[in-house]
């Protein structure tokens, strides 16, 4: 549902009470409402609420609901309905107001400027700031204090990884090593044919390269199952609208960069260790 | 022939298969050791912060938190009438004692014209303060205050010395006049953020910092019941129904809820795929191994081995492997769960007292329990093949081989 732009806004902690709209909801504020508060409270278009400061519902006023939109997702709050109502900022400040505070005194959080040109957005941060010193003004890619928690969660996921990634090498090494000692008779008989090590080592090369990419590709499409499955499931439990898994072409390269070398890493050393044996003896087992 | 024994020479014929082929069966100790280890720590997250948590508040020895909604102190509105609040609650035979805690945020001017951003806690009421006192003394006056050691660091700063706090306590754009602080001590709070910098304080000066923003308020009013935390909420709200108490262990049922459920429900996710991946690939170590020793279980089938005998052996084989590989898990695991924790703790707003990885008895019990299902569990389809060996056509393929 699209809503005015001109709506601020902003998560207040409110008593509700909800009343049928009438002939008077025209008159009454508009106000557009989350769709976690639509449900916890069985509101439509066209209810009205009635809104208070405080919980003892002092100074309550009505508000009429004009639209019901899906809230941002935010991490910080996952798990916590997000029971959120939006003003036009003159309804918000008039209903906020204290007694002693004069109209058009009122402190805000902030201004959301959108620039012609939004290179010159740092600019216009010194600018303002030089001019403002009580305003703190600075472009919107620097105002990511947000981001500290996902910066970390990178890096234990990527932690995670590579601890995941050095006990699968170890196995795929143990895997490796037992199936070319299962080839060990062949070997030693291409051995025996006057084929160079070399050539049996790019053989076996080639070999690791194909059964690596093979493996990489069925784990890629594994992913890109399992990728609905998991945000399906995470989306459901914590009704969020996030996304928790998202396979982008970078994350694909980068597993396949790190499988299909390590696959035929391990096999040319699994193989290594086999071709230095003796021809006689390998062909004799 | 008892089971320990048959168990006994089961073993040693196992252990003698894999130290045969020493490289290959280091390999799956290794690999098991590594899967086994992750295995660990996400067991470990799975608790960790709410174990943590839960020390954490018993620690500070409050057992009753007071909030004026059911949100979480320092997210909700603040408590006013503190000190009529205070005394009802004080008042009641279900408390031992009440102490009222603002949290008010400033900044404190250090030497050569640096600020540092401060983070002020005022108290009021009988109980104990929510800090441990380091050197110097307690507060006992307005004015006084005590720093965590990271402004006295900071700032060079020892008990009796002048900080110039400038509070930002919400109220608007308006600048606030600075209050002048003397520093009685150094303590320890139990709640501080990593690196964040704490000052604790009477309630009078932190609403005095405030620029006096009407009668004292408050966020939380911590509780020390007198004998029972579920009683002593149920007096607080019969006599307070407006406000919102809570015993340490519903705040954690809320935390949980909440903020904790992303790390139990990816330590869920990851310990299932853990374990799927140490199935699969002992399964595959073992089937291969068995597959190429196929003629040797035969021969020794032929020589008078029973079914049950080889079947064991290779239950006996995997049990070996997870095994060793479970035993080394356990080293790497508290390695590994010391530098996820490090990692874990740059999140902000994380107490530094908080750990997310948190060793636990029954933790261990269910890694280990885990890894003897997963040994068993590996073993089965390599135990039916050896089960079902018909041995003279498999003798007679060897030889013909």
């Amino acid at each position: 549902m699209k809503l005015p732009s001109a709506l601020v806004a902003c998560a207040l902690t409110l008593p509700l009470t909800t009343t049928i709209a009438d002939a008077q909801s025209s008159t009454r504020p508009p106000v557009a409402i989350s769709r976690h508060l639509a449900e916890a409270r069985h509101l439509s278009i066209g209810s009205t609420i009635r809104l208070s400061t405080d919980h003892a519902g002092t100074q309550a006023r009505d508000f009429t609901i004009v639209g019901i939109y899906e809230p941002t997702p935010n991490p910080a709050r996952l798990g916590t309905p997000d029971l959120e109502v939006r003003f036009h900022l003159p309804d918000l400040l008039d209903f906020t107001r204290a007694p002693a505070t004069l109209p058009g005194a009122e402190p805000i959080s902030g201004i959301n400027v959108a620039l012609t040109d939004p290179a010159d957005a740092r600019a216009f941060a010194r600018d303002v700031n030089a001019r403002l010193p009580a305003i703190d003004a600075r472009p919107a890619s620097e105002a990511t204090s947000n981001a500290g928690p996902f910066l970390v969660l990178r890096r234990f996921h990527l932690a995670i990884a590579a601890v995941t990634i050095g006990a699968a090498t170890v196995f795929l090494l143990a895997l490796t090593i037992m199936l070319v000692d299962e080839r060990r008779e062949t070997v030693g008989v291409l051995r025996l044919i006057g084929l160079p090590v070399r050539r049996i080592l790019v053989q076996v090369l080639l070999e690791g390269v194909m059964v690596a990419a093979a493996g990489a590709v069925f784990g890629l499409v594994l992913s890109f199952a399992s990728e609905r499955l998991i945000n399906g499931f995470f989306q459901w439990r914590y009704d969020t609208a996030l996304v928790f898994v998202r396979i982008t072409p970078d994350v694909a390269m980068t597993c396949v960069a790190i499988a299909v070398p390590l696959g035929a890493a391990a096999t040319v050393i699994a193989s290594w260790a086999l071709l230095r044996r003796n021809a006689l003896r390998l062909a004799r087992r | 022939m008892t089971i320990w024994s048959t168990t006994h020479r089961a073993m040693a014929m196992a252990w003698r298969s894999l130290i045969r082929q020493p490289t290959r069966a280091s390999l799956g100790v290794l690999g098991v050791a590594a899967v086994g280890a992750l295995l660990l720590d996400m067991l470990l997250l799975s608790q960790g912060l709410i174990v943590s948590m839960r020390d954490l508040l018993a620690r500070t020895g409050y057992d009753v938190r007071v909030t004026a909604t059911e949100d979480l102190p320092r997210n909700g509105p603040r408590l006013h009438d503190v000190q009529t609040t205070l005394a009802t609650i004080a008042g009641l035979p279900a408390v031992r004692s009440a102490l009222a805690l603002r949290f008010v945020d400033g900044a404190v001017d250090l030497a050569a014209g640096m600020t540092v951003d401060v983070s002020l806690e005022g108290v009021t009421g009988q109980a104990p303060h929510p800090w441990t006192v380091l050197r110097g003394r307690d507060i006992h006056d307005s004015g006084e205050i005590v720093v965590n050691d990271s402004i006295a660091t900071a700032s060079g700063i020892a008990p009796g010395a002048e900080l110039l706090l400038r509070a930002d306590c919400g109220a608007g754009a308006e600048s606030l006049p600075p209050s002048r602080l003397r520093v009685v001590g150094v303590a320890e709070f139990p709640f501080e953020l990593a690196n964040e910098n704490t000052i604790g304080t009477t309630l009078d000066t932190a609403t005095a910092a405030c620029g006096s923003d009407g009668p004292e308020q408050a966020n939380v009013i911590l509780v020390t019941s007198a004998d029972d935390p579920d009683a002593a909420v149920k007096a607080i709200r019969a006599a307070r129904p407006d406000l919102g108490a809570a015993t340490n262990e519903q705040v954690l049922g809320r935390v949980e809820q909440t903020g904790f459920t992303y790390f139990r429900q990816i330590s869920s996710v990851l310990t299932t795929i853990t374990l799927s991946f140490a199935l699969l690939l002992i399964a595959v170590l073992l089937t291969v191994s068995v597959n190429q020793r196929l003629g040797e279980i035969a021969a020794l089938r032929a020589l008078g081995f029973s079914r049950s005998r080889v079947v064991a052996d290779v239950l006996c084989e995997s049990a070996l492997i997870v095994g060793s590989g479970g035993l080394l898990s356990l080293p790497i695991g508290a390695v590994l769960a010391a530098f996820l924790d490090r990692i874990l703790k740059r999140m902000p707003g994380i107490p530094s007292e908080l750990h997310f990885f948190v060793f636990q008895p029954s933790a261990l019990e269910l890694h280990l329990a885990l890894l003897a299902a997963t040994a068993l569990v590996a073993a089965l389809y390599p135990m039916h093949i050896v089960a079902r060996l018909p041995i003279a056509s498999t003798l007679r393929d060897q030889i013909a081989e």
